[in-house]
């Protein structure tokens, strides 16, 4: 039962294999930083009554953010109301207060259908694309009565009919939306190798105060200039020093360590989130995102 | 097509490829080995999932057949469900909406086999709500029997449940299942005859009490001693309450 307010500090992306874990070790002191924990809806929604008891345990010791995979923000399908409408419900049923999604899209609409393709793919940064996109979310806070914060996604292809830069297209939609920004840490690191940009200048031009809160994840390097977002390593070094600029531009913000393959114990992982808590409390205080904007638009 | 803002062409002729990266053209201007990418972890995403839930199955036509079934489902199947969970159902969509070609090379028992596979699944994450003013112990005669909610009864023309790689069916064998979720979570199956499966059906369809039930059975069967149907099918209730199949009983 959490307000947004509550999403603070450092947090865990929650794997079913880490949930046993974390039950037995809850409460003791080096589980401390978990603060507050994140869920794919997707996993979630009518997932069974074992699923609807293993959340009703967290929701009732966690401040819980759902962080969605296949709303296709970005997709040529017509937005899957009836889907958000089953969010929504979640939402409220959990009393989740934030829920973001990826600036991508997975449908394609193939046959009338809306074409589920269950992954990440790009979006051309094209001046339509920020219109059609930037509607859709909009169309997605109307429904759902709240700001949803999107996420800056990873990416293997540049669409050679693209007419901005990265960061162009994510600061239009951002405001043409008037959404928040889940900034991942990771992704703006393996885009700028996987297309040769500056990280820490990409990192310069994010609107902080829009940030809701970010990831912080490891991926795998296939070649020195082609890394692939598969939350299954450890977080290196330079994403780290992202991090560490990240803070000392915006201030500290919530921060929440995903790992999706390849899962150590959670005494191994408790070592990635408390460097974050220690980056964290290195970094000034922040007033944060949900500071300025209302909790909840009206509708 | 034409009439589609640029961005979403691309898009189209994008997830195109990923559909169909043996036939479908590269995209202008993108490099091979970047969309190897994509095509890779899109389909393996696919594949992870469906053989996860299809182990036998998988096994039973092979290695290589399976990879071509799941490219056909990549190509052809516009899935509709956002819910990863789903995945497999809409696999089984699949194959029963499949063009008559691809069903041919399938063994005759395979979609049966694929939706006893798949019923596991379903069952284990079956929406149930508590049942109210249940009698645990309630006479099952006089009472009505109340079922697990997470249930579901089956009837194949095949043994499914005795398929594998080295026992294919040559021929059909009516074969009646019972899967349910136990207290504990825990997916169980019970093989079922004829008269037990009639039975549970007809107390399923309608709100009787467990001798109304073994009643009507006798009468549908035409057995001379009606009383010997009725002391029997009590034992069989019996049994069904032990396993956890019946929970309790309604007045």
């Amino acid at each position: 039962m959490a307000i947004i307010s509550q999403i603070q500090g450092t947090g865990l992306g929650l794997k079913r294999e880490l949930i046993p874990q974390i039950q037995s070790l809850h409460g003791q002191e080096q589980l401390a930083n978990i603060n507050f924990v994140e869920i794919a809806p997707e996993n979630w929604i009518s997932a069974g009554s074992k699923a609807a008891r293993q959340l009703d345990w967290f929701v009732e010791r966690y401040p819980v953010v759902c962080h969605g995979l296949c709303l296709s923000l970005g997709g040529p399908s017509p937005l899957n109301v009836g889907f958000l409408q089953q969010v929504k419900t979640f939402l409220h049923q959990y009393q989740i207060p934030v829920y973001t999604e990826h600036l991508s899209y997975c449908t394609d609409g193939f046959k009338g259908e809306q074409g589920y393709l269950y992954d990440l793919l790009p979006i051309p940064f094209t001046e339509e694309a920020v219109h059609y996109v930037a509607q859709r979310i909009r169309q997605t806070q109307d429904i759902l009565g709240q700001r949803i914060g999107v996420e800056n996604a990873s990416f293997y292809v540049a669409a050679p009919i693209s007419e901005m830069s990265e960061i162009d297209f994510i600061n239009a939609v951002i405001s043409e939306a008037d959404c928040l920004l889940h900034l991942d840490i990771n992704n703006i690191y393996v885009n700028s190798v996987n297309f040769g940009f500056d990280p820490h200048a990409f990192l310069r031009r994010i609107p902080g105060e829009r940030i809701i809160y970010s990831h912080m994840a490891g991926h795998y390097r296939q070649t020195p200039n082609l890394l692939v977002d598969t939350h299954g390593e450890n977080v290196i070094d330079p994403v780290w020093d992202l991090l560490e600029d990240a803070y000392r531009l915006f201030g500290a913000f919530p921060t929440l360590l995903e790992r999706d393959n390849n899962i150590p114990p959670l005494e191994t992982l408790m070592h990635e989130i408390n460097k974050i808590a220690d980056y964290q409390s290195k970094a000034g205080h922040r007033f944060t995102a949900f500071e300025h904007v209302p909790e909840q638009m009206a509708g | 097509m034409a009439d589609l803002p640029g961005f979403q062409r691309y898009q189209l002729a994008f997830t195109a490829r990923l559909r169909d990266p043996q036939n479908q053209p590269p995209l202008a201007g993108v490099p091979d080995e970047r969309m190897a990418v994509y095509e890779e972890i899109v389909f393996n995403n696919l594949f992870e999932s469906v053989s996860a839930c299809f182990p036998v199955a998988r096994k039973v036509i092979g290695k290589r057949k399976w990879l071509k079934l799941n490219q056909a489902f990549m190509r052809d199947y516009s899935a509709s469900s956002p819910l990863f969970r789903k995945i497999p159902e809409q696999f089984l969509e699949f194959l029963h909406t499949a063009e008559p070609e691809l069903q041919q090379q399938l063994p005759p028992y395979f979609t049966s086999l694929c939706h006893y596979e798949w019923i596991e699944l379903f069952v284990a994450s079956a929406e149930t709500s508590n049942i109210k003013e249940l009698q645990p112990a309630g006479d099952l005669g006089n009472g009505r029997p109340v079922f697990v909610p997470a249930m579901q009864l089956l009837d194949y023309e095949y043994a499914v449940h005795k398929i594998s790689p080295r026992h294919k069916p040559r021929q059909q064998e009516n074969t009646q299942l019972l899967v349910f979720r136990n207290a504990d979570d825990h997916v169980k199956f019970i093989e079922l005859n004829a008269v037990t499966y009639r039975l549970i059906s007809l107390m399923q369809n309608n709100p009787v009490s467990g001798k109304q039930a073994l009643t009507l059975l006798a009468k549908e069967l035409q057995h001379p001693l009606p009383e010997s149907i009725i002391g029997f099918g009590l034992s069989i209730l019996e049994d069904l309450r032990s396993q956890g199949v019946i929970i309790g009983t309604h007045d």
